[in-house]
């Protein structure tokens, strides 16, 4: 070959080298956040066609806007608002009956940590409020009344309540499921790399183009910081923690999550997270072992098939399932 | 100009066929091309390294700035104002009028992709841009 002709093919496969993987890096990507359920919700997603990308996700969050019109305790028409006024039995949607049926196996399985009718509990304390205050003990224990087994039974898609009183809240779980639907919808819509994000509660489709996700668990007294990362791919990841909604009366922190079985926020842990394969159980199973605590609640993890977790107590100590070891990297 | 001819015999084949048939000046040329290509690439990732803060209200940008450059920015959403500040590569919310106050105790945040969101006030704050170094982690679970 001439010699002036080999060096210019040289040259134009070196640049072009070069530049097609430094702009190959922000090739095919499409990152969109929404609010929904009263949450952020972000949804990012690889592939080679954005225009389908941005179509498909579009879909994922129509999609979540539709499971909050049916499970959102502040819209009239809802399931769960008609559920919580219905004096007998009353039929719901079958998302809406998939998502009771996990509560319900989460609440027999953590023998009532978890509890889907405690809606007037979660009303009376109010911790979303701007001032909000320690209820009285008679009112407490008045919003407990009917909590516990058999408070909320399903038959298909019939739903009875054993106390009219009883409010349903699906807030624990309704998240995670809402994210599962999105990240269906995106692996239906051809999508093979992609993550749902709804303020922490992840649901991840495939890795991250050749590599594996890296989730940072957020440290709960340091604000800003990660305890944790947790390289992960296909899977759902979702932490629980007292660190972002509470108040403080006389030192005493007063966070969300709230013991159905007493009334009062649990205090045995900092924060907790699930891995699991789907996002509502890892949502639904974040709040229970929260509110069992390390020792019970790392036996329901390694009892519970394919979940793996990682419990921080009130002393700072961390405690992670079997499966886990190894795969979490410390700072 | 007398270009020092290599043994260049015009013969063999593969890489060593090539440079054989490469003189040094030709050489030099490959090797000044491959050193200006891989310093635009350093140029074009530190020019990248400009990490910027993006405020959006209801999806629409209401703020865009750089991340280097210490400063409070005041955005208002449905609830009142809420005062976001600028400080050390990092950014977070110092003031809110929401009832939770949430989004100040989620802290700050400095890395590409992050986000903070203040739902009641309908903000979304996020950082954008080539980071001087890779994040160790894409994604938060809190």
């Amino acid at each position: 070959m001439n010699r002036p002709i080999l060096v210019i093919v040289l040259m134009v496969l070196l640049i072009a080298g070069a530049w097609w993987r430094l702009s190959g890096q922000e090739e095919g990507q499409v990152r969109r956040s929404q609010i929904i359920m009263g949450t952020l919700v972000e949804i990012t997603a690889f592939g080679p066609d954005t225009g389908k990308l941005d179509e498909v996700v579009s879909r994922a969050f129509s999609e979540m806007s539709r499971i909050e019109d049916l499970m959102s305790p502040h819209i009239e028409t809802s399931d769960v608002t008609l559920l919580s006024k219905a004096v007998d039995q009353q039929k719901v949607s079958e998302e809406t009956a998939e998502v009771i049926r996990l509560g319900l196996e989460i609440a027999q399985r953590s023998e009532g940590a978890f509890d889907l009718s405690m809606g007037r509990l979660i009303d009376i304390w109010d911790i979303l409020n701007e001032n909000p205050q320690v209820p009285e003990e008679a009112r407490i224990r008045q919003a407990m009344d009917g909590l516990g087994p058999g408070g909320l039974s399903l038959e298909g898609r019939m739903v009875s309540k054993s106390n009219v009183d009883l409010q349903v809240d699906l807030g624990s779980i309704a998240k995670g499921y809402a994210v599962d639907r999105a990240w269906q919808l995106l692996k239906d819509g051809g999508v093979q790399n992609a993550s749902v994000n709804a303020g922490g509660d992840l649901r991840l489709l495939g890795d991250r183009k050749g590599r594996p996700w890296r989730i940072g668990l957020v440290h709960p007294r340091k604000a800003g910081e990660v305890l944790a990362v947790l390289p992960s791919a296909d899977e759902a990841v979702v932490t629980s923690g007292d660190y972002e909604r509470y108040f403080e009366v006389d030192g005493q922190r007063y966070h969300h999550l709230i013991d159905p079985r007493t009334g009062y926020p649990a205090n045995l842990c900092q924060a907790v997270t699930v891995v699991a394969p789907t996002a509502d159980l890892a949502d639904g199973l974040a709040t229970a072992v929260f509110i069992l605590g390390p020792e019970k609640g790392l036996k329901l993890m390694e009892e519970w098939d394919g979940v793996e977790g990682l419990i921080v107590d009130p002393d700072g100590k961390v405690l992670q399932t079997s499966g886990l070891n190894g795969r979490l990297e410390w700072p | 100009m007398a270009v020092a001819q290599s043994s260049d015999t015009g013969k063999g084949s593969g890489f060593k066929g090539v440079m054989n048939r490469l003189t040094w000046l030709d050489r030099l040329l490959v090797l000044g091309v491959g050193l200006l290509v891989a310093g635009s690439f350093t140029l074009v990732k530190a020019g990248g390294a400009g990490q910027r803060v993006v405020v959006e209200r209801d999806g629409k940008v209401v703020f865009n700035g750089v991340l280097t450059e210490a400063r409070r920015v005041t955005v208002n959403g449905p609830l009142g104002p809420t005062v976001i500040a600028i400080k050390d590569g990092s950014v977070c919310v110092l003031s809110s009028p929401c009832p939770a106050k949430v989004c100040i105790r989620t802290g700050q945040i400095n890395r590409q992709g992050e986000l903070l969101a203040c739902v009641p006030n309908h903000l979304v704050i996020r950082v954008e841009g080539t980071p001087d170094v890779e994040n160790d982690y894409d994604l938060i679970s809190r």
